[in-house]
């Protein structure tokens, strides 16, 4: 006998005095996997929510005239400006008819031993030197298409006004008094309205838990939103350029996370928001009163943490993750679709699709790691119909649950 | 996950769990609770892709193997596996010995690197050819071989009674190198 035999003999005996694997095995996976996926949801929901609000809306607000610093120079219409070496970005990324308007990080803040706050730092893209630049009085930014204007809320949340910023003048050109606390901030597609939702406390509050179960089984603390607490009171329909609308109640329930705030439909008939089930990315949405209503027909197959939605034309539905390939790095395809009949009519590179840039191209976060590694993206440039990725900006940094700072993510608008 | 792929996945564990199992303690080198994290953490990989895999139990094999390989990459500091003797020198292997001399090994083998041992389990327990295991780890057959070799000889190391042992290479291994193949 040679050591390879006694080897194997050695492994086979072992393996065979092994007592069978404990009863309820799959229960106790299913539990782990729920407990992930609600650690994961709590600052995705948070992501998606900034992420979503990017789409929409035209700048209603006229800096006027002469004051109208119009970022003509910096925008490279219709081509791709990529930093494939910056993360997070330091100048202009953008593709086609959409451009990284902003990004922001959050960090937790501690406020007591137990408490504390994830709170966002944005930094806005500056039309004039094309540059992003930090601007760490807001704690909320939903920016408008054309990259001009933003609906910004201040440090303190829920706030008592909402902010229309120019961002080519960085100042407030008008103050939206609001009675309810506001959370979250989304353009209509037509930019014409401002949904604001409000929320009785700080939506993005954590609470310090033990998570056991690091390397080494070592016993390590994370920040998590608490859920089935949300205090989300319902939502204003603003008219951008009055400043007025009304304030409709929406009274939460279990499945509502600490931040889900509501964003426009298509056509600005329906708002929606995510709330927490079976599967991730689900959505319920309502009428502009506040009332329950079905999805409209061309979203009813959209998932609400795929920021990209329709298309420019709306006749194609961009949906989630549906192909990984193994190799260095994985590759990814998501799935599109037909808004109406919920069927697939392509695959396109990335793993998670976040604004379109016409009706051919897609933004997206792709892996650069294998499937087997830590999956660290990067935002790329994906094209209908072709397996070519046009990187665009760095690999966002890793991030674990214990880290009390989150990976930059993006927010895009329509130029 | 829906009804239906959770149902599927309660008997695809339930079925197989126990073999996979198998398969976890000796690549954690004997530690039940570490191979029951193991085993956990890659069922939870599963689920998530439950209803698009083709064949789960390649596919759940594939993450244990990486995720042994991936902790040795990151640096991961392996739990230390407490050997209450340690393998003693001096006893000649002989027919008597063979049950012995395969307990010191399993010793030995739970002192291996986690790399060294996912090798070893997937050349000798699952009698996969170089290749295969190359595929399966991600890295290149000559890597395989000489990871193969290096923890042989890092056995032999610990467990000098297998000195006594034939160290001609078989057919099965006829790329032993003249070096590695040195007892």
């Amino acid at each position: 006998m040679n050591v390879e035999e006694l080897v194997r003999e050695a492994l086979r005996e072992q393996a065979g005095a092994e007592p069978p694997a404990p009863a309820g095995f799959a229960e106790r996976v299913l539990g782990a996997r729920r407990r992930r996926r609600t650690r994961r949801l709590a600052s995705a929901a948070a992501a998606t929510a900034a992420v979503v609000a990017i789409a929409v809306g035209v700048p209603l607000l006229d800096s006027g005239g002469a004051n109208d610093v119009r970022p003509s120079g910096v925008v490279d219409s219709g081509g791709v400006r990529a930093h494939p070496d910056q993360s997070p970005p330091r100048e202009l990324i953008g593709a086609g008819d959409t451009v990284l308007a902003a990004y922001y990080t959050a960090k937790i803040q501690p406020q007591s031993a137990k408490r504390g706050v994830s709170a966002r730092t944005y930094h806005l893209l500056d039309p004039k030197t094309g540059r992003y630049e930090k601007d760490s009085r807001w704690s909320f930014v939903a920016v408008a298409p054309g990259a001009k204007t933003a609906a910004v809320l201040e440090r303190t949340l829920p706030a008592h006004r909402i902010g229309l910023l120019d961002l080519a003048t960085g100042e407030v050109e008008r103050w939206i008094p609001v009675q309810h606390g506001v959370g979250g901030l989304a353009f209509s597609y037509d930019g014409t309205r401002l949904v604001a939702t409000t929320y009785d406390e700080n939506p993005d509050l954590r609470t310090k838990e033990k998570l056991i179960g690091g390397a080494g089984g070592k016993e390590t603390w994370t920040w998590e939103a608490t859920f089935g607490t949300s205090t989300r009171s319902g939502f204003y329909d603003l008219d951008v350029a009055s400043g007025a609308g009304p304030w409709s109640p929406v009274a939460p329930a279990r499945d509502t996370s600490s931040r889900a705030d509501f964003a426009y439909s298509r056509t600005g008939r329906l708002v929606y928001a995510q709330y927490v089930g079976g599967r991730d990315g689900l959505q319920q949405f309502y009428d502009l009163k506040g009332g329950k209503a079905a999805a409209p027909a061309d979203e009813r197959y959209l998932r609400s943490d795929v920021p990209a939605r329709l298309s420019p034309s709306g006749r194609i539905a961009a949906l989630g993750l549906t192909k990984e390939v193994a190799g260095s790095p994985g590759r990814s395809w998501s799935s599109l679709r037909d808004p109406r009949t919920g069927k697939e009519i392509a695959r396109v590179r990335g793993s998670h699709l976040l604004a379109w840039t016409d009706e051919k191209h897609l933004i997206a976060w792709e892996r650069v790691t294998s499937l087997e590694e830590e999956y660290r993206p990067r935002l790329v440039l994906v094209t209908i119909g072709s397996d070519k990725v046009v990187p665009l900006s760095g690999v966002q940094e890793p991030y674990r649950p214990t880290d009390v700072q989150e990976p930059w993510e993006p927010v895009f608008a329509r130029r | 996950m829906d009804a239906e792929a959770q149902k599927s996945f309660r008997e695809f564990v339930a079925g197989r769990s126990t073999a996979l199992l198998r398969t976890a303690v000796l690549l954690s080198g004997g530690d039940r609770h570490a191979a029951e994290d193991l085993l956990q953490n890659a069922l939870v990989k599963a689920a998530g892709r439950w209803q698009r895999i083709d064949e789960p139990e390649a596919y759940v094999r594939q993450i244990l193997y990486r995720q042994q390989i991936g902790r040795w990459r990151l640096k991961w500091r392996r739990r230390e596996v407490t050997v209450a003797e340690p393998p003693e020198a001096g006893h000649a292997p002989d027919a008597a010995g063979a049950a012995e001399l395969r307990l010191l090994l399993r010793s030995a083998l739970s002192r291996l690197t986690a790399r060294q041992r996912t090798v070893l389990v997937l050349r000798y327990f699952e009698d996969l050819p170089e290749a295969e295991v190359a595929r399966i780890l991600g890295c290149s057959v000559g890597t395989v071989r000489s990871t193969t070799h290096r923890s042989l000889a890092r056995l032999r190391e610990l467990a000098p009674e297998l000195a006594g042992l034939d160290p001609r290479p078989q057919q099965r291994s006829r790329d032993f190198s003249p070096l590695e193949a040195r007892p």
